[in-house]
């Protein structure tokens, strides 16, 4: 995070950025700040209680957001490798000065914990949809990292439980509670650009990434690394260490690439997010064509287009956006910078700038979520219709033609080639 | 025939024969997948039945998903009794649609046991065979938990009627361990009898689950689908009873299910549950509330807003910046000035974000005729929410309070138009109170920076600046230099050549942080004709801190830190631009590294940009061989200490190999391009490899690795 964004009080910063369009585009704070941690009285009945599976690089990085938070308590992580385990328990004993951060291989001891509230999920893609599915049956909440699913079925799987379950899940787009990507969604979701015809994100990467199965090598002690638990729902594959470390299971695995997610769902669980969000979360465009010189084109049902472009972007960093309407566009990216076609869009504000992508924002709206039971803004429904669009794409992707999604039978419309990518088989026991 | 019915029956026909062809080319196109897929199936099976590897047999199983058919069937079904391929198997099958993939998983069942069971009835599941009800429901008593649960989970993902009256039968009767999946599975089938109108089925079963002996999530389950499934009428007491609970479980339930509760009782409901809950809980319920923006009684919330506990009263306060309008400005305003901080300052942040162009009229009405408290707050609210009242603020400025006419000035600052900017700018050359010069320079900045039309804001700057007093000229630049753009380079570029000493301290160090490209000229002009050396020289570092930070193309780059070299009168600045160099490497930045080696006093740090940018440039595969031997690097003693070339535990020894090829460059040029030709085949296909090397330079060690196929430049070891 920069310094910039670290040195300002939220509700200013939030403020400051947002206001332009005219309505608050983030919730403002909602129950009094003592209850939420904010001015260091946090009765034991208002913190929550919070558990870690899979800390790695990111996780170590949202963990810190956590930590940040006065009304958070974390008391346990879960890890296949033995390595982690002890790096994150260091952290947590070290934030508050005890040796009380419990350890566990197995995330459903974890989950089996009845005074954990919520838990944070980042582990491999690989897990994430079916972790998610197992803490919202234990009854816990989530702040769980992307990509949240492989499949389309996983997406809708996801979305229905946590309906069913009552449980908030905040899935790891934190450009949601950034105020510049905010501010660009909000004018376009408002009409500011006029009818929306055009909304771009940025893949950075539409093919299959390779993963697989390599050369089997000695599988260390269980203690070591759990390669079993770590594999879990992937089908089976001997042990490689070249596969523990930033490498996401099935992502393309060196097979088909659409059948997991590949390049497009990488980056696109962020962008084309942001631009679901710039249509007013509607449901995902309903026919993807095949790319072509380097944009894959998919149309909305209202007749907007939503294209993932491959290369040639402005340079406002990873991650950009365009949405352009019948009377303006906007674009912004990760450097924090807002680009318009006219300053009268910014209606005589001025527009903070962060660079990076800070999660703390994103970590509070989840906290005061889960208290309130509201919706938090990277919630289940949006990240399930985000992460069909990323699919489906993925899908013209790998067949090389157009594809036509029905968003009432969620099926591709006559199409049983396309419609056998819709889901895939969790390796034994494991099941959504 | 008429002309428009002409065009109607050629429209038709056209339409007629577009969807023809559309059918024919969708129709071909279905038999050439079709004869494809038949084809590349065939090939897969027979991987499958071949001794190929076991990643080969993966990779067909995964491709079957696609092009498999009932052929496929018998092969795949053959694996899922392999506790390796199983997984793989079931990709396959679950995607193959028809009855052959449904009979064969049905009959896995009776053979397999363990963790492949589980896994063929997850399946089972998945594909939602009405015709494996039975089998599940025997499943249901396996003393397996494991077994049971996941038939438990699949009768529920299949949810008829028969489905649903085993797993109903099975609740009370359960064992422990499986009866949180029975409940799960009953769960869902309830869920599709409502989706299927069958609602009164779907009651029944959501009561016996929440009423059930099974986990609390369970039960929570239960009871959110009791609450919804129900008609409002009856569902309403039942989501109040949640309300009520003294457990927090269920009341976060009723929070998350209140919001999704159809027709709008349930806000009327909400407003009376909210007075008589405690103050925690109503706090909490008031959000719940807002969260319904088209049916919420704002009434309630303003009234909770206005008076009562202090934790309510935040909340409800919070909420109308979301749900509020113009009716709620007196109270607002009321509780923005209330001896209370906290309640005081949720107001004035609500008071900010509460939408409509009604509240910006209101305020500007109010302020005309406010006093006391009231005025300092409109004023303030004026700024936050960007209403357009110059005059009432101009008013403002000649308040007597010093606080006020700040709050003012602040406020003009964030409103002001250009067509007004010189207020702002009177206000800093020319105040009226020296006590207010401060604040007002912020306040022209903000304004400034804010401004649609920079270079028409920075044009009038400079006039100003030709009219200002010298004291305050310093200070318009400032403002110049954070607007930016051509006019504000300009003018600050002049400034620096000025007569004037201040001026040009301040123009120079402004264009030394500029933060674009254009102002390169600029700085390199100033860079030789500077009245001091001084200045030239933070010209110079401005200059080469552009070069540094843009991207570009290596050309321009090359010349950029040309013309650099040619006006620094310094190693010091000399130096810097190599360091441009090597954090930019590129053909043309390398042959400036090598021509500046014939630099007396650059010679080392030239050599060692030269070597940097080889090696990168190498790593990227440019081939600079050439360049380099026009270099003239002086000869040392290289000694190979060891070389492996391989990845993670497959290493292969090619000491010998580097020793041979060694000279007396700290360069390594092999017989071939490629590592793996030179270095006997490759120890490890598919994977990426890397070259290390331990090795010697004039007898100091140094250790450097390579990526295959890398130029090998050996860093000059420290």
């Amino acid at each position: 995070m920069s310094n910039k964004a670290k040195q300002l009080p939220r509700r200013q910063f939030l403020k400051g950025a947002l206001s332009a369009a005219g309505a608050a585009v983030l919730a403002p704070t909602i129950i009094p700040s003592s209850a939420l941690g904010l001015d260091g009285a946090v009765a034991p009945s208002e913190r929550v209680v919070v558990g870690g599976i899979g800390i790695g690089g990111r996780g170590t990085y949202d963990l810190g957001c956590f930590l940040e938070q006065k009304d958070v308590q974390f008391v346990a992580v879960c890890d296949v490798k033995e390595k982690r385990r002890t790096a994150v328990k260091k952290i947590a004993d070290e934030k508050y000065g005890n040796e009380n951060c419990a350890t566990y291989v197995d995330f459903r001891e974890l989950l089996d914990r009845k005074d954990i509230d919520a838990v944070l999920i980042a582990t491999g893609p690989n897990w994430h949809a079916t972790m998610a599915m197992h803490a919202a049956k234990a009854g816990k909440d989530m702040y769980c990292e992307k990509p949240v699913t492989k499949n389309i079925s996983q997406s809708l799987i996801l979305a229905e439980t946590m309906r069913r379950t009552g449980r908030v899940f905040q899935a790891g787009t934190q450009r949601r509670n950034l105020p510049h990507f905010a501010f660009a969604c909000e004018l376009a979701r408002t009409g500011k650009l006029g009818k929306l015809k055009k909304v771009y994100a940025h893949p950075a990467g539409m093919q299959a990434l390779m993963s697989g199965w390599l050369i089997p090598e000695t599988e260390p002690d269980k203690e070591v690394v759990d390669w079993n638990m770590y594999l879990g729902p992937a089908a089976w594959r001997p042990f490689n260490p070249k596969l523990l470390d930033g490498f996401n299971f099935e992502k393309g695995g060196g097979f088909i690439g659409a059948f997991n997610g590949g390049g497009v769902l990488e980056w696109g669980s962020h962008c084309v997010d942001l631009c679901q969000w710039a249509v007013g979360d509607c449901a995902p465009p309903v026919e993807y064509n095949a790319p072509k010189d380097g944009e894959l084109v998919a149309r909305y049902e209202n007749g907007c287009e939503l294209i993932f472009r491959e290369k040639g972007w402005i340079p406002l960093g990873s991650c950009p956006v365009r949405f352009e309407g019948e009377t303006g566009w906007v674009e912004a990216g990760d450097s924090g910078k807002l680009v318009l076609s006219s300053p009268e869009l910014l209606a005589g504000r001025e527009v903070a700038e962060i660079g990076g992508y800070p999660a703390t924002f994103h970590v509070r709206d989840f906290l005061d979520c889960v208290k309130t039971r509201g919706l938090p803004k990277g919630n289940a429904d949006a990240a399930c219709n985000a992460h069909i669009a990323c699919h489906a794409a993925n899908v013209a992707l790998s067949l090389g033609r157009t594809v036509k999604y029905d968003n009432k039978t969620n099926e591709f419309i006559d199409d049983v080639q396309a419609n056998r990518f819709r889901s895939e088989a969790l390796r034994e026991p494991w099941r959504l | 025939m008429p002309t428009t019915r002409l065009f109607i029956r050629f429209t038709r026909a056209a339409v007629c024969l577009a969807a023809m062809l559309a059918v024919v080319a969708t129709s071909a196109r279905a038999a050439d997948d079709i004869k494809a897929s038949s084809e590349k199936e065939q090939e897969l099976l027979a991987i499958l039945r071949s001794e190929a590897p076991g990643a080969d047999k993966a990779i067909a199983c995964k491709q079957l998903a696609i092009h498999g058919s009932d052929a496929a069937v018998p092969d795949l079904a053959k694996l899922l009794s392999d506790a390796q391929f199983a997984s793989w198997a079931r990709i396959a099958l679950e995607a193959i649609p028809g009855s052959v993939v449904d009979e064969a998983l049905r009959k896995a069942t009776d053979s397999l046991d363990g963790n492949l069971l589980v896994g063929t009835i997850n399946s089972i599941g998945v594909r939602r065979d009405a015709n494996a009800v039975d089998i599940l429901a025997t499943r249901l008593q396996d003393k397996d938990a494991e077994v049971a649960s996941a038939a438990a989970v699949a009768l529920g993902r299949i949810g008829n009627d028969a489905a649903a009256k085993s797993l109903r039968q099975s609740l009370a009767s359960a064992p422990v361990s499986v009866r949180s999946a029975v409940a799960e599975g009953c769960v869902l089938c309830a869920e599709r009898l409502h989706a299927a109108g069958k609602s009164a089925d779907a009651v029944a079963i959501y009561d016996e689950v929440r009423k059930a002996d099974v986990p609390k999530q369970r039960i929570i389950e239960g009871t959110r689908g009791a609450i919804l499934a129900r008609s409002p009428q009856e569902g309403l007491p039942l989501l109040l009873e949640q309300f009520r609970s003294a457990d927090k479980a269920l009341f976060q339930l009723a929070l998350g299910t209140a919001r999704e509760f159809p027709g709008n009782d349930v806000d009327k409901a909400l407003a009376t549950e909210m007075t008589r809950a405690t103050p925690d809980r109503a706090a909490l319920i008031i959000q719940a509330m807002a969260d319904r923006k088209e049916t919420v009684v704002l009434a309630a919330v303003i009234a909770a807003a206005g008076s009562g506990p202090k934790p309510v009263r935040l909340s409800a306060i919070g909420a109308l910046g979301r749900v509020g309008d113009v009716s709620c400005l007196p109270l607002l305003l009321d509780a923005a000035t209330d001896a209370d901080a906290d309640l005081a300052q949720a107001a004035k942040g609500t008071l900010a974000d509460l939408p409509g162009a009604k509240v910006d009229a209101q305020i500007v009405a109010l302020l005309a005729k406010a006093e006391g408290k009231k005025y300092p707050l409109l004023l303030e609210l004026v700024g936050k929410r960007r209403i357009e009242a110059t005059a009432a603020l101009l008013k403002a400025m000649d308040h007597a309070d010093k606080a006020v006419r700040g709050i003012a000035l602040i406020a003009l600052g964030e409103t002001v138009t250009l067509k007004n900017l010189s207020v702002l700018v009177t206000q800093v050359i020319a105040p009226k109170r020296a006590e207010d010069a401060p604040v007002a320079q912020l306040a022209l900045k903000t304004a400034s920076i804010r401004m649609p039309d920079r270079e028409a804001c920075a044009a009038e700057l400079t006039t100003a600046l030709d009219r200002s007093p010298a004291a305050s000229k310093s200070v318009l630049l400032e403002i110049l230099g954070d607007v930016g753009g051509t006019k504000a380079l300009n003018t600050i570029g002049l400034a620096a050549k000025s007569k004037d000493a201040q001026l040009q301290d301040v123009g120079s160090r402004l264009l030394g942080k500029w933060n674009s490209v254009e102002a390169a000229p600029v700085l390199l002009d100033l860079a030789k004709t500077a009245p001091e050396e001084k200045y030239q020289v933070r010209a110079l570092r401005g200059y080469i801190g552009l070069v540094r930070k843009f991207p570009m193309a290596d050309q321009e780059r090359a010349a950029m830190c040309q013309k650099a070299f040619e006006a620094s009168r310094q190693p010091a600045e000399q130096k810097l631009v190599l360091d441009v160099i090597k954090l930019h490497p590129g053909v043309e930045t390398l042959k400036l590294a090598i021509k500046t080696m014939q630099v007396a006093d650059l010679k080392d740090e030239a050599t060692q940009a030269t070597l940097v940018v080889a090696q990168k440039l190498g790593a990227k595969g440019v081939d600079v061989r050439e360049l380099l031997n026009t270099a003239g690097l002086d000869k040392v003693k290289l000694e190979i200490i060891k070389a492996e070339y391989g990845s993670g535990a497959t290493q292969r020894d090619v000491t010998a190999v580097l020793q041979k090829q060694a000279g007396d460059l700290p360069l390594i040029t092999l017989a071939s391009a490629s590592y793996n030709a030179n270095f006997g085949g490759d120890p490890l296909p598919g994977s990426a490899k890397q070259l290390k090397v331990q090795y010697r330079i004039n007898g100091k060690a140094g250790e450097a690795s390579f990526p295959e196929d890398a130029l090998i430049v050996l860093p000059m070891p420290k």
